[in-house]
């Protein structure tokens, strides 16, 4: 056992861990946004799906990291119009539209990729380079797993507590989380509700893009049908998971990217299971985490059901 | 406000849309007609990002899916799937049972038929099909079961247990037949497949054909008994009732968490039979690209069939057309045949655009009318 857990394979476990955070992180924290609002945003799967094949586009086009990274923030823009057309103006049932974004974003992006890469072989791109923070990533251990990250990284984990002061501690705040539980008072107030959704969408649906440039970006040189595999649906069960509060959504959020982690790690580990398990771990622990959680609900009562004046 | 007044004391009337007392079936059907009409002309402008020619394309889209009598074989082979899957969406939908399970149901009715296929291999013909296709409906059921029991006792949104079910299937397939006990033992590539299934297993063919099996004709039969269940019997009527007033419907004293159960049961076994369907009628061996999106374009089916059979078996039809119509588009036009499920998710944005125009209309009036 003690080769097992021998350090360096720790250290790479924790560190993954952190990357594999990171586009999941944003989503979700955004997404958090979006649905204290009351917009249950069910596209997000497809959200960050177009914001990896925006950033691949782009960072293959132009060779530029940070194009591809405003790319990615410009399709969360796009599909976060779509999504707040569909839910805000039309008052369309919010799972059902936010499914519908999902198969199109789907069908969308393997279309144009199709497209792109048709009659060559597939470009690739650089991705993210690691940055250092100097000093701080000279510590034993910590150094390693926490600061010598991907840029992106400490931006999401800088996001957390910002949207939570944005929630919390602002005027705006007040009204965003009022919209989830009582629109009829902002309305009356002659708050624009309309208004204030496309709003709360637009912050999750840029965050969720960004996410989807991250996970191009930061693991991958090249694009591949379905590239998010699910980790838009994770975020998602996060917020669930997290009982809608920032600093537990990012704790549900750890947890997924520890067992995701663990997953690729297990050839290293040479753990004689068929790494499926791993990967299908994050998946029933969000159906009993959601089993457990039944009675002690943070859900915003108006969560996904359209307002009509 | 003072901007709006000023428009209309320009124009002296204008138009406002208000929501409609009553639906009116022509202002209907007109919605239907210009979501379909907008949708194909989005598909359109997709296909000139491209870079092909629309027309030849559409052409040729047209020509595969319904131009000669071999392409209408293919189409309703490809129809019955997307039939079947869309049947179930009815089913699950009609009840207000958001259920996107049918993706991992269809799945889980492979798994079951194949387990099925190993287990009573050796009976007679007749019987050996039989319980292979009632293995895969059993297994489909039971997940869709398990999503409703995670509902009815723990409260778990089933839009939620569904998604994680059917990533949870996957994983499962993908460790049976890509190293686990099921998979083929090639001497040169690993293939991500069974072995194929004994001739015994296979279902008929039908018309001579060697694409059109029995599949379809479970397809049909199975469309006209989800019309029986949901119009013509006590526990349709429940159904029917728990989409729209639950409350109301446990007042009467019906049993919500049990036809939530049923409902799901019900579903998952008909998407179950996609599953089986393409398995032993079509590919012949379990492998899992032959089944990947059945279940996703089945909700689309059913949504845009109105959740209504007949609607859906035609939107089925329509919808296997354009899937084999895209090969022959493929080869004549070099269009990729991704087209077809980003059509599928503009048609349904369309479609749901549509479903709420057809709650309202436009009214003129006047200036003093406000």
């Amino acid at each position: 056992m003690s080769e097992l857990f021998s350090e360096a394979i720790l250290i790479s476990i924790l560190a993954g861990t952190v990357r594999i955070m990171t586009p999941i992180l944003f989503a979700a924290i955004g997404e958090l946004v979006t649905q204290r609002a009351g917009i249950w945003n069910m596209g997000v799967e497809g959200t960050m799906l177009m914001g990896a094949f925006a950033a691949y586009i782009a960072a293959t086009m132009t060779g530029s990291v940070w194009l591809a990274v405003m790319a990615a923030m410009m399709a969360g823009v796009l599909m976060g119009l779509l999504t707040a057309f569909m839910t805000a103006t039309m008052r369309v049932d919010h799972f059902i539209s936010g499914l519908a974004i999902n198969l199109l974003a789907g069908g969308l992006t393997l279309f144009w990729f199709r497209i792109y890469i048709q009659g060559r072989a597939q470009p690739t791109f650089d991705g993210f380079d690691a940055v250092a923070i100097p000093g701080l990533s000279s510590i034993p251990w910590i150094g390693e797993i926490l600061f010598t990250q991907r840029l992106l990284t400490y931006v999401a984990f800088a996001m957390v507590p910002a949207i939570w002061f944005l929630l919390y501690r602002t005027r705006w705040g007040l009204e965003l989380r009022c919209l989830g539980e009582n629109p009829k008072a902002l309305d009356i107030k002659g708050i624009n509700i309309v208004r204030r959704q496309y709003g709360a969408v637009l912050i999750g649906s840029v965050m969720t893009g960004l996410g989807g440039g991250f996970l191009l970006l930061g693991f991958s040189d090249r694009f591949l049908a379905d590239i998010t595999a699910g980790r838009g649906w994770l975020a998602v069960v996060a917020i669930i998971a997290g009982n809608w509060m920032p600093r537990r959504v990012l704790l549900a959020v750890l947890v997924f990217a520890l067992l995701e982690s663990i997953a690729t790690h297990v050839q290293v580990l040479g753990l004689n299971v068929p790494h499926q398990i791993f990967l299908a771990m994050p998946y029933l622990a969000s159906i009993f985490i959601l089993a457990g959680l039944r009675h002690k609900t943070n859900q915003p009562v108006r969560l996904g059901i359209p307002y009509f004046r | 406000m003072s901007e709006t007044s000023a428009i209309s004391a320009r124009a002296r009337t204008r138009l406002t849309i208000e929501p409609r007392l009553n639906k009116n079936l022509r202002w209907t059907l007109t919605m239907y007609c210009a979501a379909t009409l907008i949708g194909t002309g989005l598909s359109a402008l997709l296909l000139w990002t491209s870079g092909a020619d629309v027309t030849r394309a559409f052409g040729a889209l047209l020509k595969g899916a319904f131009g000669s009598e071999k392409a209408w074989i293919a189409t309703l082979s490809k129809a019955t799937p997307l039939i079947l899957t869309g049947l179930a969406t009815v089913v699950a939908f009609r009840a207000q049972v958001w259920s996107i399970g049918q993706e991992g149901q269809v799945y889980a009715g492979a798994m079951g038929a194949y387990l099925g296929c190993l287990v009573f291999f050796g009976l007679p013909a007749g019987i050996y099909v039989s319980l292979i296709i009632l293995s895969g409906m059993i297994g489909a059921a039971l997940l869709g079961t398990a999503a409703a029991v995670l509902k009815v006792r723990y409260g778990v949104n089933e839009i939620i247990s569904t998604v994680m079910m059917n990533y949870l299937i996957v994983f499962l397939l993908s460790y049976l037949i890509g190293g686990g006990p099921w998979t083929e033992i090639s001497t040169s590539v690993v293939y991500q497949q069974t072995p194929q299934v004994p001739e015994t297993a296979r279902l008929q063919y039908l018309l001579g054909s060697n694409k059109l099996h029995l599949g379809f004709v479970f397809a049909l039969v199975a469309a006209a008994i989800c019309y029986v269940l949901l119009e013509k019997t006590p526990l349709g009527y429940e159904i029917r009732a728990m989409g729209h007033n639950p409350v109301a419907l446990s007042y009467r004293g019906t049993n919500i968490g049990r036809t939530m159960l049923l409902v799901m049961a019900i579903s998952g076994a008909i998407a179950g039979l996609a599953g089986v369907s393409e398995i032993f009628g079509t590919s012949h061996r379990l492998r899992a690209d032959t089944l990947y999106g059945l279940g996703y374009s089945g909700i689309i089916i059913g949504m845009i069939g109105g959740l209504r059979p007949l609607g859906t078996v035609i939107a089925g039809l329509v919808f296997g057309g354009l899937a084999s119509g895209s090969l022959y588009m493929k080869l004549l036009a070099q269009v990729p045949a991704a087209l077809i499920p980003a059509m599928e998710g503009i048609l349904l944005l369309t479609f749901l655009c549509a479903g709420v125009a057809s709650r309202y209309r436009l009214v003129r009036v006047g200036d003093g009318d406000v």
